[in-house]
């Protein structure tokens, strides 16, 4: 019983909204949506063949990458960076600038610099969410418990064991609140960097439907990128919770007292 | 004081490789220009009306569209929050929607409004949206049940205590969600005008690079590097002086 | 009541000093510690002059007025920061950083354990760190944790324990760690009252077993003549030792007779009058210069 409630709450709305898409599109033809019906048929005929091998898995690959070199490099720099406070000094202006920085301006400067290949998009996905990894690791090392920190040092604990068992997940919220960002933007700028300057990649070929007016492949497209997305945020969620476990329940405690 | 002596010898010390970079040939100068030549192009745009232009584009879109997404999240945040049935109800279908991409909408905006300024304003009310919304969420649900039934003791009808104990309960979240919203919107503007050619900064950046005027390119970038700073500067003040009164109790960590 | 209440136990040595043992005697000798600090360009004086000794194995209690510097002192002790000038000895060794041997005790329990780890990898975590082999270390986290009444929860993580459970992770924790000293700084400050009386119990325990040296700071002066051997007083900031007393009490102690005695009333009585006289500012003689 249950069970049935908790399933109507999830499905109700989206069933909904479904139902008034169907309604508002089967009477009238109406050239920019097309319907339920066509759009599922379309979806399957246009992705779930050569295309998924040609364009989706390569795009895919490259934010896997790019995502994975941002997370790692901006880790281990916030790292080094927040535990020197001289060093956090130098660069937090220059750092400040580079955050403020739109990422997806950075497509047409790697462009020129490193030709249209797949390092420059694998570069211009690193370069553009790094930095929500970095400065958000800058700050969790920062803000370190002082009294925690102390007790750290007093039974002895530094070098590579304090990194391991104290900064890091100490700093545990904060930088998975950065690589959240990460994810977004990683994903706004695979899109970006192909629509932009690529022959092939799932940006390009929603763009190309769109230039050729072939609708419900272009609307298929962004069903596509929406499942991406919605697949992201699901083993992020999912990850997260499972890594910051003790801090979810630490919240609670908090919240509840 | 020494910080900020340390910050500023920190912005002269990426000026300096920035510089030597293309002058020791490092990269070549026509992919990387000098930082001199760069902020010579950027002098040379400052007296001209098509580049104030450009940057009144760029801020009108991204003003009206954080607007409109603020006014219309804080709406739909408060009236969906308040009521556990309606949360229930849109949960997964926001869970759904949220993490779609904005860029996504691309060729749908370009195919409904082309390259007017309708299409920044799309990309950005969608993407901004979602950061106020749930963070209003979060506050009306963080409202105090102690607060709450204080208030019910004492009297106060529905009105009085949304104005007296949601609302500045909820406040804090809403200047998190106004503040990521601020630099979401800054993103999502420059991307409408580089990849679609909406008006404004980002389509002179993608003139700039076609037409091979390398260190105005990154003059315009500089710009808009400014522009988010600031944006985020203000952004931050307004944060501290709308919770002057509390601003320990929120960390910074639910993004 | 006559101020010189234990004539024969008080300091020999230069007033504003606390007691000083024959060289080579001591396990902690604290010896004309001053820490200044720096505000924004204005020098603050914590501690101006600090000399004490503690003879292996005792239980002395630190208490003063609130703001006397005894965290500042604590810390310069523990090796978490430099003194300004003067010197730590632990066994004869001029403490410069945390050293080895000692473990501390902080006030702020929630702050102080690692929220990320359960109660035994909390316990566990600084043997590990030694690089202590398994069985050894397995074998000291169950005796530390049973000795403070937590061998059923070391699964939990110290956030789902009540304050008072949380500082027996952490003093678990410091006993488990077998060092020679023993600093806690109001461990007991931020518990209740009736917890608080249990981990006093369990502090006088833990040390007789142990036979570690331990310093208490408090602002409690119940707490501190019912759990010392010795109270030393320290005056209101800059800190000099107000006075150094010997607390002659019976050897075993407890919650309801020990606090019934009239000679604890008496000490009791006379720590109060001395903190009140350190408030008011009067020093002892030499050390207003």
């Amino acid at each position: 019983m249950r069970i049935a409630k908790g399933l109507l709450y999830a499905l109700g709305l989206p069933a909904l909204l479904v139902l008034a898409w169907w309604a508002g599109t089967t009477g009238a033809k109406n050239f920019f949506v097309p319907t339920p019906g066509a759009l599922v048929s379309t979806f399957t005929d246009t992705w779930f063949g050569n295309r998924i091998l040609t364009d989706v898995l390569p795009s895919l690959g490259r934010l896997f990458v790019g995502v994975l070199s941002a997370i790692i490099l901006g880790i281990l720099a916030g790292l080094l960076i927040g535990s020197v406070r001289w060093l956090r000094a130098l660069t937090e202006p220059v750092l400040e600038f580079f955050r403020a920085v739109p990422p997806p301006v950075l497509v047409p400067v790697l462009m020129l610099l490193m030709c249209i290949t797949d390092g420059m998009k694998v570069a211009v996905i690193i370069s553009g969410c790094i930095w929500p990894v970095l400065l958000n690791t800058i700050e969790g090392v920062r803000a370190i418990d002082g009294v925690l920190s102390d007790s750290a040092r007093t039974y002895g604990i530094s070098g590579w064991a304090r990194v391991r068992y104290l900064v890091l997940p100490s700093a545990g919220p904060q930088v998975m609140a950065g690589v959240r960002q990460c994810l977004s933007i990683g994903l706004i700028l695979m899109v970006i960097s192909e629509m932009f300057a690529s022959s092939s990649g799932l940006g390009f070929t929603i763009v190309q439907f769109q230039r050729s007016f072939a609708v419900p492949e272009m609307w298929s497209g962004i069903v596509i990128l929406g499942l991406i997305g919605v697949a992201m945020s699901l083993i992020f969620q999912f990850t997260e919770r499972h890594i910051l476990r003790w801090y979810h329940g630490l919240r609670e405690v908090e919240n509840a007292a | 004081m020494s910080k900020k002596v340390l910050g500023i010898a920190g912005i002269l010390g990426f000026l300096l490789t920035w510089e030597l970079i293309p002058r020791l040939g490092i990269i070549e100068a026509r992919f990387l220009p000098p930082a001199s030549d760069v902020i010579a192009a950027l002098a040379g745009y400052v007296p001209l009306t098509a580049f104030w232009g450009a940057v009144s584009e760029t801020l009108l879109a991204w003003f009206l569209g954080l607007t409109a997404a603020v006014a219309l999240a804080v709406v739909l945040g408060f009236v969906v929050g308040s009521s556990p049935f309606l949360r229930r109800c849109t949960n997964s279908t926001v869970e759904f929607l949220r993490p779609i991409p904005s860029v996504a909408l691309i060729p749908l905006a370009v195919l409904l409004f082309g390259v007017k300024i309708q299409s920044s304003l799309m990309l950005i009310i969608y993407a901004s949206f979602w950061q106020v919304f749930i963070q209003v969420l979060y506050g009306v649900a963080d409202v105090d049940n102690v607060a709450m039934q204080t208030a019910r003791s004492y009297g106060l009808k529905t009105a009085a205590r949304v104005r007296h104990v949601v609302f500045p309960t909820a406040l804090p979240y809403l200047m998190t969600g106004v503040r990521l919203a601020a630099s979401v919107a800054l993103i999502l503007a420059i991307t409408a005008e580089l990849v679609i050619g909406s008006p404004g900064l980002g389509r002179e950046i993608a003139l700039a690079q076609s037409g091979g005027a390398i260190s105005g390119m990154y003059a315009l970038i500089l710009t808009t590097g400014l522009i988010g700073v600031v944006i985020n500067l203000l952004m931050r003040l307004v944060e501290r002086r709308t919770l002057s009164w509390h601003s320990s109790i929120r960390s910074e960590v639910i993004v | 009541m006559q101020p010189d209440i234990n004539e024969h136990t008080r300091s020999a040595d230069a007033p504003g000093a606390g007691r000083v043992l024959a060289e080579g005697t001591a396990m902690l000798s604290v010896r004309n510690l001053k820490k200044v600090y720096q505000t924004d360009g204005r020098p603050v004086e914590a501690v101006r002059n600090l000399t004490f000794d503690l003879r292996p194995g005792e239980l002395a209690c630190l208490v003063g007025p609130s703001g006397s510097g005894k965290t500042t002192l604590l810390k310069c002790i523990s090796g978490l920061m430099a003194p300004t000038e003067g010197e730590v000895l632990l066994d004869g060794a001029k403490v410069t950083g945390p050293p080895k041997k000692m473990a501390v005790v902080f006030q702020e329990y929630g702050r102080s354990l690692f929220p990320w780890m359960r109660v035994r990898e909390n316990v566990e975590l600084p043997l590990k760190n030694q690089g202590m082999a398994k069985p050894e270390r397995d074998r000291l986290v169950d005796e530390a944790l049973e000795a403070v009444g937590l061998s059923h929860v070391p699964k939990s993580y110290p956030w789902q324990l009540s304050g008072g459970m949380q500082q027996r992770v952490a003093i678990a924790r410091a006993v488990a760690y077998q060092p020679e000293v023993l600093l806690m700084d109001e461990p007991f400050a931020a518990v209740d009252a009736q917890t608080r009386a249990d981990l006093e119990d369990l502090i006088r325990a833990v040390w007789k077993k142990l036979g570690v040296t331990v310093l208490f700071v408090t602002h409690d002066i119940d707490e501190s003549v019912y759990l010392g051997e010795r109270v030393i007083i320290l005056s209101s900031s800059p800190t000099v030792v107000q006075e150094d007393l010997l607390i002659d009490l019976p050897a075993e102690r407890d919650q309801l007779n020990t606090r019934a005695l009239p000679r604890f009333t008496e000490l009791r009585h006379h720590v109060y009058e001395q903190i009140q006289l350190a408030k008011t500012g009067q020093r002892p003689a030499a050390a207003s210069r």
